[in-house]
């Protein structure tokens, strides 16, 4: 396609710019920036804040640059005390409304309207407050609300309704009520909320955050009676750096080991170990399908905010989702029991913290039904319901570790490099793809094939499944039985397939979905900003990371093999099926009327 | 009006209404719009607002955008009659505080009144009482309406004569 060119002034400077382009975008091309506050390329174009101002020949006020589009002869001035005095004044209005609370905020130093403020040389209030203070939402326990703190972007909704294709959001009143609602103000707790946490990663400021655990591990770290031990999901050694300041993408494994153990875990280990293990178990429970006729396409089962997405939207079809735990469930589980009764520890003593790239995994922990290592140990020490606790305790995402290491000292650049502790510390590339889309998919392929042909691999890599692409798909040839397989990510693709589904037209043995855009890697707990290019960076990290491990399949993991020796025996055996496989609810919609059965908290030593 | 009427009657109404709708432009709001009207009490119950964003597979919470963003949507019920005074500059000066105070003791909801509610019905639904920035009648300050009839110059002894006029007129109605 020929773009048509179009001549223009900026600045009095001539420069060139496609045809219909917005006038920040020509700026952009030709070096130039202009600040802004609402907009975000790719997700939300709604022009409400009015930074983005400047000033066109003819024009008689001032355009936003962000939708103005350029035309033949446009004549752009971008600076100018006028341009200059107007986006002061729109920042000051809408901090006018804006709580100063910078300092407690979990947004401090990452703040769009705080560096705005500070860009444009705000000093001091020269408007009244004219909204009135708003309730916060903190009704789920993953993603808090401050609608004091909101500044109308639209972000959220925009990434919520298009990207996810979920509405738990959407404006509410008009006017000096506009404000950001859940249906009726039941609060995300009690809606089809997925807690995928995307709109926490674009929102400008800190009107939507993660729910913050950082003192309670601190505090647990702090009590001598407990083990603090520590999981990390193959993510966070790409995430981790860039939050530290390093560059988007840095690969930090084994600094991020280090700087884990200065923090004071006691062990540190791996999600990827049990990435591993759900291959093994997730790899037979499609060929056991396959075999005999079980339910296909069988969908993938690691990504707590997809689970929720498909109890509320797909609640007839959850038949297709694995009944595999995620990796995350899967270590608290192995953690307090094979670990625990290994290295002879009171499992109640055990805190398993996980640092994950995800908000909706704050709520997988909270599940009621994730207490297996509970079950297990309460007939054998005849332990009553006070003794009760979950798999997982904590989880941290990328950001909050981040925000730990900072309020402790730690220094990215000056720490060692060191290795995971055993034996819940090992694992292969297999595993490490667990972050970027289609990498569970890859995974299972590299395991069900060498299972079911007996053969090893000509290539390893299946490149079909990487990638950006939203919906991927591939046909893989096991032993004269050919399969169709596909990967989606973002609820929007996924509810593509299932939709496919619905309709009784879907090819597919078998289906990945991860919730976040690029996968984990992408998740709503990393590093603010996460645009399409950071996402890109850590992929690169992630295949990287995988084609220098010495073992790349899961079956080939010397440690996953020695826990089904010692303790689960076989994939897919009784003790799997108590400690590794979970059942799915069916919520629907009007999830307030049905949220009973969710507020039945476990009774554990730490607080919810 | 049939007071007995079920809610699973009403949903079937609604039901009627979203069938006649369906694949028209506007059709949300048109929806909403007849389902309030078909309410006894003229308000978007909680029920109704769920069954129709199940029934149409709008997302719950455009709906709640539609309904708080149009002034003609009520969320609460209405009573048979409203009485809505003015608090605007003009009419406060000349004692439209006085008047909602009134209201409070001749309606019996002084409670509402006191936790500052904008808005609120009396038990037996026969009165919602609201207020308004101004009529765009200050001169005649102050103001209140009655069912939408405009009355000026308002009195306690005169606000106490028109709800009493209101209230008996039912009574008659009811006798027959
Ligand atoms: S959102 Fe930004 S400006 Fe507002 S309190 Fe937080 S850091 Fe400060
Ligand atoms: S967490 Fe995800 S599903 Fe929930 S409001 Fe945010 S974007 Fe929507
Ligand atoms: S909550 Fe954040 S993303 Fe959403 S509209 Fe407000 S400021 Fe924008
Ligand atoms: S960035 Fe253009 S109006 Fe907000
Ligand atoms: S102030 Fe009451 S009518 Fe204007």
């Amino acid at each position: 396609m020929n773009t048509t060119m179009v001549n223009i002034k900026i600045n009095g400077d001539n420069h060139q710019a496609p045809l219909n382009a917005t006038i920040l975008d020509a700026c952009k091309r030709a070096g130039i920036r202009i600040p802004t506050l609402c907009y975000l390329e790719d997700v939300s174009k709604n022009a409400s804040c009015a930074v983005c101002v400047v000033e066109v020949k003819g024009a008689k006020s001032l355009l936003r640059s962000c939708t103005a589009c350029v035309y033949e002869g446009m004549e752009i001035a971008t600076n100018s005390a006028r341009i200059r005095d107007a986006r002061k004044t729109s920042v000051e209005l809408l901090l006018a409304n804006h709580p100063k609370d910078c300092l407690s905020c979990l947004r401090n130093q990452n703040c769009e309207l705080q560096s705005l403020a500070s860009d444009l040389g705000v000093k001091e209030e020269r408007y009244v407050r004219t909204k009135k203070i708003e309730k916060c939402d903190t009704s789920s326990n993953a993603i808090h609300r401050d609608p004091n703190k909101c500044i109308l972007c639209g972000r959220c909704i925009s990434v919520c309704q298009n990207v996810q294709t979920v509405s738990a959001i959407g404006l509410s009143g008009r006017g000096i009520k506009s404000k950001i609602s859940t249906y009726m103000e039941k609060g995300l707790g009690n809606v089809a909320c997925t807690y995928c946490g995307q709109c926490a990663l674009v929102c400008p400021t800190g009107a939507i955050v993660e729910r913050d655990d950082t003192d309670s591990v601190f505090e647990e770290m702090s009590n001598p009676d407990k083990y603090v031990i520590v999981q990390t999901a193959p993510a966070i050694r790409v995430g981790i750096g860039e939050a530290m300041g390093m560059e988007p993408g840095s690969l930090v494994t084994g600094k991020m080991v280090a700087g884990l153990r200065k923090l004071g875990f006691k062990k540190v280990f791996d999600t990827q170990f049990t990435a591993d293990l759900t291959i093994l178990e997730e790899g037979y429970e499609l060929i056991n399908r396959i075999k005999n006729n079980g339910k296909l396409p069988m969908i993938t089962s690691c990504s707590p905010g997809w689970i929720k997405f498909a109890e509320h939207f797909f609640p007839d079809l959850l038949g297709h989702l694995s009944s595999c735990k995620s990796p995350q469930q899967m270590f608290g589980a192995v953690a307090k029991t094979y670990y625990a009764a290994k290295m002879e520890i009171d499992p109640r003593k055990i805190v398993v913290v996980s640092v994950m790239p995800c908000t909706a995994k704050k709520y997988e922990a909270r599940r009621p039904e994730m207490s297996g290592a509970f079950d297990y140990w309460k007939d054998k020490r005849a332990w009553s319901s006070e003794d009760a606790f979950y798999d997982v305790d904590y989880v941290l995402t990328t950001r909050e570790l981040a925000r730990m290491f900072k309020e402790t000292g730690i220094t990215f650049s000056s720490l060692p490099v060191e290795e995971f502790d055993n034996p819940l510390g090992a694992s292969t590339g297999a595993a490490v793809i667990f972050g970027a889309t289609g990498g569970v998919m890859e995974a299972a392929m590299r395991t069900a094939y060498e299972v079911i042909t007996g053969n090893p691999l000509a290539d390893i890599n299946f490149t079909a499944v990487r990638g950006m692409e939203g919906i991927k798909e591939a046909e893989v040839d096991l032993n004269g039985m050919k399969i169709k397989i596909a990967a989606a990510h973002t609820l929007k693709n996924a509810r593509t397939l299932m939709e496919q589904i619905e309709k009784g037209e879907s090819p597919y043995a078998f289906i990945e979905v991860m919730t976040c855009p690029g996968g984990c890697l992408g998740g709503g707990g990393q590093p603010i900003p996460t645009t399409w290019e950071t996402r890109r960076k850590r992929a690169e990290s992630i295949y990287a990371e995988d084609a220098n491990k010495p073992l790349r399949k899961s079956h080939e993991n010397p440690n996953v093999a020695a826990l089904y020796s010692e303790f689960l025996k076989e994939p897919l055996g009784e003790m799997s099926h108590h400690l590794l496989h979970t059942s799915y609810q069916q919520r629907g919609l009007l999830v307030w009327k049905t949220n009973g059965a969710e507020k039945k908290e476990l009774k554990t030593p730490h607080h919810a | 009006m049939d007071g007995s009427r079920t809610l699973e009657q009403e949903m079937q109404e609604i039901d009627e209404v979203i069938s006649r709708y369906k694949g028209k432009h506007g059709e949300l709001l048109g929806i909403l719009e007849e389902s309030q009207i078909l309410n006894e009490h003229k308000f978007l119950s909680e029920d109704a607002l769920n069954h129709v964003a199940l029934k149409t597979g709008v997302p719950l919470s455009r709906v709640y955008n539609v309904v708080t963003f149009y002034s003609f949507f009520n969320l609460k019920p209405q009573g048979k009659h409203t009485v809505t005074v003015c608090r605007g500059t003009a009419c406060h000066t000349k004692g439209s505080r006085t008047l909602l105070d009134d209201l409070g003791l001749i309606l019996n909801c002084k409670k509402e009144l006191d936790e500052g509610e904008q808005f609120f019905t009396t038990p037996d639904k026969q009165f919602t009482v609201t207020t308004v920035a101004c009529f765009g009648q200050c001169a005649l300050a102050p103001v209140i309406a009655i069912d939408g009839i405009i009355y000026s110059n308002v009195t306690t002894s005169k606000l106490q004569m028109l709800v009493r006029r209101i209230s008996k007129v039912r009574k008659i109605h009811e006798n027959h």
